[in-house]
């Protein structure tokens, strides 16, 4: 039976996050596993899910389509089509033994393994965009013959694959009537990029009623991967509403890129819940990296929201390569939304929050919390925990004692929000926001971190 | 002395510490130290005055007071003492109500000297915890800081 709105569906995006997967398997309405993950390492993610129990979860296999796809550079803002972004420096083979300085100056650009895998097990037009180094193209959509095969061969890797797995592994293969399956099973998708709209929107929606009309034995859901601009475009909204039902999905899972639920317009809020709510009188809607806005639009119709364990609520289509690990920010359920310790504790005094008991009342009593804040208000500050991570380091970064803190909190608020979320009526949901703006939002290191708080207020009830 | 030409005097941030330094020794805060970390900011300065047993911390800016008082106020969990400093011209015209409202001291600064335009107030939102690992930091105590 499925659980009552909003699931959170939990988006796993490495193994190293097992622990935190198998410890909170019980209470997590799903998992979602990128098929890059999976074939990085087909075995371990196999052992997983069967670890995780998702026989019983509902388990999706997000097949990455999109990552062969068009995409806009983050740093130059232009349209590419090189595929560069899911490439990575190697060392050419043969050359193992060498020494750092010399082995970086022989480095050559070539696919991840893991996509490369990827694309020769669904076979066109995957595979044809690795031998040509070059995106996928609109033109896809006039090959009618081949976009049936090609949403054949997606559809069969989401249902096939970890089987394979099972029956390949000599320690798996004794589990194989234990194996999880996926609950819906994703129409191949590319992102709809802006500059021609049109002709993506086309490719997706083919590729939707492609795979519709398969006639699998599991419910098909497509994936709307667009920007956010297209969210303040009635035009383009207007389409997805009558177009995206009429290809036969059964659900459909939203990712903007660029949209970012904290720092959206009113307007742009607006328009999501629109889509939402008038998808959602025809097939299931779902966000594919959605947060407490997207719960919350569980009122008008929203089935779910899937995000990461550490962050990933909201996602842009090609990340920001190069950066540092970023420090995983204490997230404050008052105000949903993450911020640094500092930030938070400076705002207690004038809360009267004093005690380890005032903080499980005020900020959270998850267990957590309430195991890390245990005899004095003193030790919120191991949130936040910094070290020099090695010796040659310069600036201070987030221990990982403090980060897995930070995210088995997030995670754990995280359900219990989706369970009052539950419960509460859209009136109840707005007077919580609005009590966290009259409390948080005046507090001086936050008044310029809650102003999403009054536009969802204001979007919920309008 | 106009705000842009006071400004383009100190071209950089550091350019301010050493007129800061000298303002901070007059008040007895001889145990001084640069850069220190608390969580991701860094503190520009941070000083201890034994005679009266006060820390001070001090953000150095030349511009945008508004980002420099948001530190300021973080830096009140740690510090006794938080002033801003600015180029004259800056710290002059902006609205110094809401420094005086927090506590927050601020410092105008020329060449080669330094001036109190709103008095810091000793923080009562400042942590033991975080201060005794400072104070640590610059030698005084024996306090674990790793």
């Amino acid at each position: 039976m499925s659980p009552e709105p909003p699931e959170v569906i939990i988006r796993v995006g490495s193994h190293a996050e097992k622990e935190y997967v198998l410890k909170l398997k019980d209470y997590l309405d799903g998992l979602i596993v990128g098929a890059n993950l999976f074939e990085a390492a087909p075995g371990a993610t196999a052992s997983l899910l069967l670890a995780a129990g998702a026989k019983t979860a509902k388990l999706y296999i997000d097949p990455m389509t999109y990552a062969f796809g068009e995409y806009i550079d983050p740093d130059t803002g232009k349209v590419r089509n090189d595929l560069d972004w899911i490439k990575s420096d190697q060392i050419p083979k043969g050359q193992p033994g060498k020494k750092r300085a010399s082995r970086e100056k022989t480095t050559i650009r070539e696919f991840k393994r893991s996509y490369r895998a990827l694309a020769e097990t669904i076979g066109w037009p995957l595979n044809e965009a690795v031998q040509k180094s070059a995106a996928v193209t609109p033109d896809l959509v006039r090959q009618a013959a081949r976009i049936k095969i090609f949403s054949g061969s997606v559809v069969d890797y989401q249902l096939r694959r970890l089987q394979r797995e099972f029956e390949e592994d000599e320690e798996l293969k004794d589990f194989i009537d234990d194996m999880p399956k996926p609950a819906a099973v994703f129409a191949p998708y590319f992102y709809v990029e802006p500059t021609n709209t049109d002709a993506w929107l086309d490719v997706n929606l083919r590729l939707m009623q492609a795979t519709a009309a398969l006639g699998a034995a599991v419910p098909i859901h497509g994936v709307l991967c667009a920007d956010v601009r297209h969210l303040a475009d009635a035009g383009v909204r207007q389409r997805l509403l009558e177009a995206v039902p009429q290809t036969g999905v059964s659900g459909v899972w939203l990712w903007f890129s660029g949209f970012f639920e904290e720092s959206a317009s009113r307007e742009v809020l607006t328009a999501y819940r629109g889509l939402v709510e008038g998808l959602a009188t025809r097939i299931e809607v779902r966000a594919m990296h959605g947060g407490f806005f997207g719960l919350t639009l569980s009122k008008f119709g929203m089935r779910g929201v899937s995000h990461g364990i550490g962050y990933g609520e909201q996602k842009d289509v090609v990340p920001v390569i190069g950066q540092s690990t970023p420090t995983v920010r204490y997230y404050l359920p008052p105000i949903a939304r993450r911020l640094g310790v500092p930030e938070i504790e400076r705002a207690f005094d004038a809360l009267g929050i004093k005690t380890p008991d005032d903080f499980h009342k005020k900020v959270c009593g998850c267990a957590v919390c309430k195991g890390v804040i245990s005899t004095s208000l003193d030790q919120f500050a191991s949130f936040g925990d910094m070290h020099f991570s090695r010796p040659t380091a310069q600036r201070l970064a987030q221990t990982p004692a403090a980060a897995k803190r930070c995210r088995f909190h997030f995670l754990l608020s995280r359900l219990g929000e989706r369970d009052w979320v539950r419960k509460l009526s859209v009136k109840e949901l707005a007077t919580r926001l609005e009590q966290g703006a009259g409390t948080w939002g005046v507090q001086p290191t936050l008044k310029s971190s809650t102003a999403h708080l009054m536009r969802w207020v204001s979007v919920l009830l309008s | 002395m106009t705000a842009r030409t006071d400004t383009a005097s100190f071209r950089r941030e550091a350019d301010l510490a050493a007129p800061v330094g000298r303002f901070l020794r007059n008040r007895a805060f001889h145990l001084q130290s640069s850069e220190l970390p608390f969580y991701e900011y860094r503190m520009d300065m941070y000083g201890y005055s034994e005679r009266d047993d006060l820390t001070v911390a001090v953000e150095l800016k030349l511009t945008r007071w508004s980002r420099a008082l948001e530190q300021a106020l973080l830096y009140q969990l740690c510090s006794d003492l938080v002033y801003v400093a600015m180029p004259r011209g800056q710290a002059q015209r902006l609205n110094s109500t809401v420094f005086k409202l927090h506590g927050v001291g601020l410092l105008a600064v020329e060449e080669g000297r330094c001036r109190e335009l709103v008095p810091a107030v000793p923080s009562p939102l400042v942590k033991n915890h975080y201060r005794l690992a400072y104070l640590a930091m610059l030698g005084k105590g024996d306090v674990d800081v790793a």
